[in-house]
């Protein structure tokens, strides 16, 4: 048999209070998960989106073609040794993301370099076939096949479409199976026909990320810009930095709200229950035990209660992928744990809060009062 | 077993003292049935509050086995009270989410054993159907009757009741008191103004402006019964 002053009891058989701010707290959490969750998914879809720039970095000659043989001769300096430099073109085509349309690159590639990429980045198993020299052919791979909906025979980018634009229709003739997002076709196609008619050197060390510090150590103030993962990182990062600001500061409201509400639930609670509390002391039981009992039964609502709210969010956020994000290809952890350790100041705040509630109103505490029925 | 010593409480009612006791000298002695009697505001219940310890005297001592209670502890005069007293109050105050048997049962400290004596008891006490019920299920006297099987459950040293029948209509009241008065191994303080339910009392006090002065059980009958009657 449990004792009957077991504060889960309590909890138990007064579901009409315990229900309303376990439903509160929970809600709140799912809340700041779900909003960190999604702002999370941004910088996530950044990496996976951009992944395959792990694998080389680029150096661009800035649209002038007379600062390529003194670029090609610098990066030879290279103390990190390179094993392959690759003279690329580029033409441009959107991708789809969470926050709106994001720039991507279609290589133009030599059909050496596109097997020598290939094989570095093992994209190896190919549905459909390779692009022809000098056709107008793109081979992506299968979550960008997913998230522009395009099939092999489907076109790429089209004469009537500014942000996918090419002068001919380019299709897709074959799609790569890999978690890269990477996409190529053929470089003398898309050297006549996008601009600008300069080569991109693409660098692929042997030590990628050293030769990438070095890389952009030794270009700084010069013409060239090289654009490297960590950069990419970086770059994201800081972009993303005043809105994760942004959002502590309303997750930081939203706490305070409902600290502030908890809080007075309690308290209201706490008034409520004034008879049992004079009683049981009267009949012999200390504040302090009064207090911590108190004290615990709040711990189990609040711990219970961000438990659930953090099962909540993750089942939530579950589906919400499954649903809404995997047919697109958009990114989203459904087990953030950035996101759950934003959480966290709510439950604390509200302990804190039904701790300092409990303790003020048991520090003068006089059961007689009670007895008397001057309060009730 | 409890020695006042010139206790008094006083009460500053809006810079106007108010004395709730007055100087008063008493023992109460194992085993044995005291009465107060007093009107209205005489401070009777003030008097149970000193004597249990639920509040400090404004002047003099009050002693339990020889100390006085200034000298414990919070949680040692807690203890006292559930170890060594049992109450029963003037409203039959009941923890509301709590069956009668677990009401009766809370303050103890070995559960089984408890539970086994509770649940005889309030069958003795006729309550044997109802043991489950919570208090809103219940019936005034009824719950009073849980209170007292609450107060009596490992036969306290002392029972303290206040008016245990204030709230209950005459014949109930006769029979909670009945109860409590048969079913005491303890000494029993019962607080009234009603002097015809302190027949089995073995001395009473009168307590008039918080002073107390003993009297004899049939003076205290009949000069009551005229106030009352006239
Ligand atoms: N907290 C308080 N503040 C001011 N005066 C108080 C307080 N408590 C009690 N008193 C006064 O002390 C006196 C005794 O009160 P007490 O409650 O002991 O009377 P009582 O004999 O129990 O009365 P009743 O039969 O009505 O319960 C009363 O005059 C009352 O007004
Ligand atoms: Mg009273």
């Amino acid at each position: 048999m449990a004792h009957p002053l077991a504060p889960y009891i309590f909890l138990l058989r007064n579901p009409a209070r315990s229900v309303p701010i376990t439903i509160v707290i929970a809600l709140a959490v799912l809340l700041i998960c779900g909003i960190v969750a999604l702002v999370h998914s941004i910088p996530l879809s950044v990496r996976e989106i951009y992944g395959y720039s792990r694998n080389f970095s680029a150096a661009l000659p800035r649209s002038d073609p007379s600062y390529l043989p003194t670029l090609e001769a610098q990066l030879s300096e290279s103390p990190v040794p390179i094993e392959r430099v690759l003279k690329i073109r580029v033409a441009f085509f959107n991708v789809r993301s969470i926050v709106g349309k994001l720039p991507f690159v279609l290589h133009g590639l030599k059909p050496e370099d596109a097997a020598f990429l290939r094989q570095r980045m093992g994209l190896s198993q190919l549905t459909g076939r390779l692009p022809a020299v000098g056709a107008p052919e793109a081979v992506i791979t299968r979550p960008i096949a997913v998230n522009l909906g395009l099939d092999i025979g489907d076109e790429l980018l089209r004469p009537d479409d500014p942000q996918n634009y090419s002068p001919q229709p380019v299709r897709v003739v074959g799609i790569h199976e890999s978690d890269y997002w990477f996409a190529y076709g053929d470089y003398t196609y898309v050297a006549q026909n996008h601009f600008p008619p300069v080569d991109d050197l693409v660098i692929v060390a042997k030590d990628q990320p050293r030769f990438d510090r070095w890389a952009v150590e030794r270009f700084k103030g010069t013409k060239a810009r090289i654009l490297t993962h960590a950069e990419l990182l970086r770059e994201t990062d800081e972009s993303l930095a005043v809105l994760l600001q942004l959002l502590s500061v309303v997750i930081g409201m939203l706490v305070v709200v409902v600290t502030v509400m908890i809080g007075l639930f309690i308290n209201i609670y706490l008034s409520q229950r004034i008879t049992e509390f004079g009683l049981l002391q009267a009949i012999g039981f200390t504040r302090g035990f009064l207090a911590r009992r108190a004290g615990v039964e709040a711990s189990i609502i609040v711990i219970g209660a961000w438990l659930l709210g953090v099962l909540v969010s993750v089942g939530v956020l579950w589906i919400v992928k499954i649903t809404l994000m995997d047919p697109r290809a958009y990114f989203l952890d459904p087990l953030d744990w950035y996101g759950i350790a934003y959480t966290l100041p709510l439950p604390l705040a509200v302990l804190l809060a039904s701790f300092l509630t409990i303790r003020i109103r048991f520090a003068r505490f006089d059961p007689v009062e009670v007895i008397e029925r001057r309060i009730a | 077993m409890i020695e006042a010593r010139n206790v008094s409480l006083e009460y500053n009612d809006h810079g106007k003292i108010v004395y709730a006791c007055r100087d008063v000298n008493l023992r109460i002695a194992k085993g044995e049935f005291v009465g107060v009697l007093g009107p209205s505001g005489s401070g009777k219940s003030s008097l149970l509050y000193l004597l249990s310890g639920l509040k400090e005297p404004t002047a003099g001592s009050v002693l339990f086995e020889g100390k006085p209670y200034t000298h414990l502890s919070e949680r040692e005069r807690a203890e006292i009270r559930r170890k060594r007293f049992g109450f029963v109050f003037q409203y039959p105050y009941l923890v509301g989410f709590l069956t009668a048997l677990e009401n009766v049962i809370a303050g103890a400290e070995a559960l089984e054993p408890a539970r086994d004596r509770a649940e005889a008891l309030l069958s003795e006490m006729g309550l044997g159907e109802k043991m489950h019920r919570l208090p809103s299920e219940l019936s005034g006297g009824e719950r009073q009757r849980v209170c007292v099987a609450r107060a009596l459950l490992w036969d306290p040293d002392v029972v303290f009741a206040d008016e245990p029948t204030a709230s209950l209509d005459a014949a109930t009241g006769r029979e909670v008191v009945r109860q409590l008065v048969e079913r005491r191994r303890g000494a029993l303080v019962m607080v009234t103004h009603d002097p015809r339910i302190l027949g089995g009392a073995d001395r009473i006090l009168r307590i008039e402006g918080g002073l107390v002065t003993e009297t004899s059980v049939e003076v205290a009958e009949t000069a009551d019964s005229r106030v009352e009657e006239g």
